[in-house]
């Protein structure tokens, strides 16, 4: 991702399939993995990769039923499994009216028209393109408000498995729906690719839950563009696998539009979670909100990348930006990058990033009231985490993001207290 | 009947020695008041017997019911029914009050043997006791201590004191940072608790504080010591003259 240089190419551009595979092939050969030397990737290296020698998930190779139950306690919806990076038709729930769900993974023209990459190339749209597991498309009419949220269940694989699959979700104008991406696959390698299409006046409610297996690399990037007047609410979670980067591009592509988008990670083990985000105002009276939270224990590292960019023509924006850290052993690790390049010049932008530890008097008040230190420490990270996720919308998606974040807590205090009596 | 006993306590904070040999005797029903000039040791006193890290004992020992607290922590000698009222409360954003209040009172009930409070009661519970110190059902609503000004603080403690029912409370400067109306309500709120089977240690810089919660016994601590005692006729005394004597004599 050279230098953040993000004009995306969109579905006008002339390449036809074959070509955009040819010049990903050529762009990924050239470049290998990237490490620290890769600007974009200095806080995440992904030399790990190098020596892995995964099978592209195909239809045949693990491919077993529908995921059973619920993907999230609380979370109720429409389920549409994503099985080692493979979608089934065969598996799809009946669809409300205005609500359609295609298959493209054998349709190159559909495929070429759909795909979007920055300019200049990225990584992880040119691994979707040679490696594209499946690829379908959601669409949503115009004037469609759907009541029950549509669930991405991402799961299934193996150790040995890398899966690629490829989604774009289309809003039309007007529309209103709920997207849950819920990712508990277990491949070493998942790297899901979203095209994200809000239009004028629509609204989107999104959470992204990244809780993969242990032993999984989740390498996910959305490209989120939205329309006039249009809202998102974006919230993600980021606590499984060993190494994560939750990659995030928004583009405001028409004027008055509105983005909420807030992150928490938690990491502890060696896990390594990346929250990268590129905001990019190419339109005047736009809102962008974002709030990081990360809570890192053991020898696990955060890092949080976000740049907010604001084009000559994009007056009056409002672009707010604030991460934190929250260190729990000394040999944990954040890193933060918040960036602002702004070209315009009646504009409101902030940005600001924290590391820190928890407070030691604030410890102590609360031990003065009997409260074991295990419970104190419980109770300020949840205090700490509570103001991000308090910016959620949907009560449903509040309730299993609250949910997940307490079970990890709950966890954490569990493993200091088997720790305490070892 | 011996409450607090304090037998020649030497503490210190890393390399320096504070506090150089305190006795002090606290029976239940009683309260006592340590009034001392800046730098004399009266807040690490109330830290070291609260059990804050840092805070070494070298020498001596503190008994509450006759059972030394030195090797508890400071959570462990909360739920054995001490109680610090802190001289700056802390602020805790995002820690739900009615939350922390409810935890604190739990914890301390399991402690003694009695049944977790329910939700209901509970809220019922605290909103009797805010309403006496004047405590809204906004403030508590609130973070702890977030937005709180220094007198709403300063209630807020005390109404922590009601609720968990010490047997030993340590009340650091509580009149610090109160406006006479503040420290009339204040007071009241600790005058309703006294007596009884409970003790009260009153840590104070000034005389004002304990013409509202009258004490039984004086002390007072200069330069790490207990350097006179007394009743309540010794404030009477330093409001007249001032430490100055009395710590010459340390």
């Amino acid at each position: 991702m050279r230098g953040w240089s993000m004009q995306h190419d969109m579905a006008d551009s002339p390449l036809n399939w074959a070509d955009r595979q040819r010049d990903a092939q050529h762009y990924l050969d050239s470049r290998g993995w990237p490490d620290r030397r890769d600007e974009a990737w200095k806080f995440t290296s992904l030399r790990h990769l190098a020596d892995k020698d995964f099978t592209v998930g195909s239809p045949g190779a693990d491919i077993t039923t529908a995921p059973a139950g619920t993907p999230a306690p609380g979370l109720d919806g429409l389920v549409i499994g994503i099985n080692a990076g493979i979608f089934n038709a065969d598996n799809l729930p009946s669809l409300p009216k205005g609500v359609t769900v295609r298959d493209i993974s054998n349709d190159d023209r559909a495929r070429a028209e759909l795909f979007i990459q920055p300019s200049g190339g990225h990584l992880l749209t040119a691994l979707s393109a040679v490696r594209q597991t499946s690829a379908l498309v959601i669409e949503i009419a115009d004037g469609v408000q759907l009541d029950q949220p549509l669930i991405l269940h991402f799961t299934g694989g193996e150790e040995t498995v890398s899966s690629y699959p490829f989604i774009a979700l289309q809003i039309g104008a007007g529309g209103w729906a709920a997207i849950a991406e819920i990712h508990q696959s277990s491949a070493g390698l998942s790297c899901p690719l979203l095209a994200i299409d809000i239009g004028d006046q629509a609204q989107l409610d999104h959470i992204r839950i990244q809780d993969e297996a242990r032993h999984t690399t989740h390498l996910g990037l959305n490209h989120i563009r939205i329309g006039e007047q249009a809202v998102v609410n974006s919230f993600a979670l980021s606590c499984g696998g060993c190494l994560s980067r939750l990659e995030t591009h928004s583009l405001f592509d028409g004027t008055k539009g509105d983005l909420a988008q807030s992150a928490i990670y938690l990491g502890h083990n060696s896990q390594h979670h990346d929250i990268t985000s590129f905001v990019a105002h190419e339109s005047a009276n736009c809102t962008s909100r974002q709030l990081i939270r990360g809570v890192l224990d053991d020898k696990a590292r955060g890092v949080f990348q976000g740049k907010v960019r604001v084009a000559p023509d994009a007056q009056k924006t409002d672009g707010q930006q604030m991460s934190r850290a929250l260190l729990l052993s000394s040999d944990a690790e954040a890193d933060a990058k918040p960036e602002l390049e702004i070209f315009a010049d009646d504009v409101v932008c902030s940005h600001g990033a924290t590391i820190g530890e928890l407070d030691d008097s604030q410890l102590f008040y609360l031990c003065s009231r009997g409260l074991t230190v295990e419970q104190a420490r419980e109770m300020l990270i949840e205090a700490f985490l509570l103001d991000a996720l308090g910016e959620i919308a949907r009560p449903d998606f509040a309730a299993c993001l609250t949910e997940a974040v307490s079970r990890w807590t709950a966890a954490l205090y569990n493993r200091q207290v088997t720790a305490a009596g070892e | 009947m011996t409450l607090l006993e304090i037998k020649n306590l030497h503490a210190r904070i890393g390399d320096t020695e504070i506090l150089h040999g305190i006795d002090l005797t606290i029976n239940r029903g009683e309260v006592h008041a340590i009034m001392g000039p800046n730098g004399s040791g009266k807040s690490t006193l109330s830290y070291v017997l609260s059990g804050r890290d840092g805070y070494e004992v070298t020498e001596g020992d503190i008994l509450l019911d006759g059972k030394s607290v030195l090797e508890m922590e400071a959570d462990e000698r909360a739920r054995a029914g001490m109680f610090l009222a802190f001289q700056y409360p802390v602020e805790l954003p995002g820690v739900s009050g009615m939350a922390f209040l409810r935890a604190a009172v739990n914890a301390r009930r399991r402690e003694v043997g009695e049944d977790e409070v329910d939700h209901l009661e509970f809220v019922k519970l605290v909103r009797a006791q805010a309403d006496q110190l004047g405590i809204g059902s906004e403030m508590l609503k609130r973070a702890v201590n977030v937005g709180f000004s220094g007198g709403e603080k300063k209630r807020y403690e005390i109404l922590q004191m009601a609720l968990l029912k010490p047997a030993l409370s340590i009340l650091d400067e509580t009149d610090s940072g109160l406006d006479v109306d503040a420290l009339k309500i204040v007071s009241d709120g600790v005058n309703a608790q006294r007596g009884g089977s409970c003790g009260m240690l009153v840590i104070t810089h000034y005389q004002r504080l304990l013409s509202h919660i009258v004490p039984d016994f004086v002390h007072i601590l200069a330069q790490g010591r207990i350097v006179k005692s007394g009743d309540k006729q010794l404030a009477l005394e330093v409001e007249e003259n001032g430490y100055a004597g009395l710590v010459d004599a340390a």
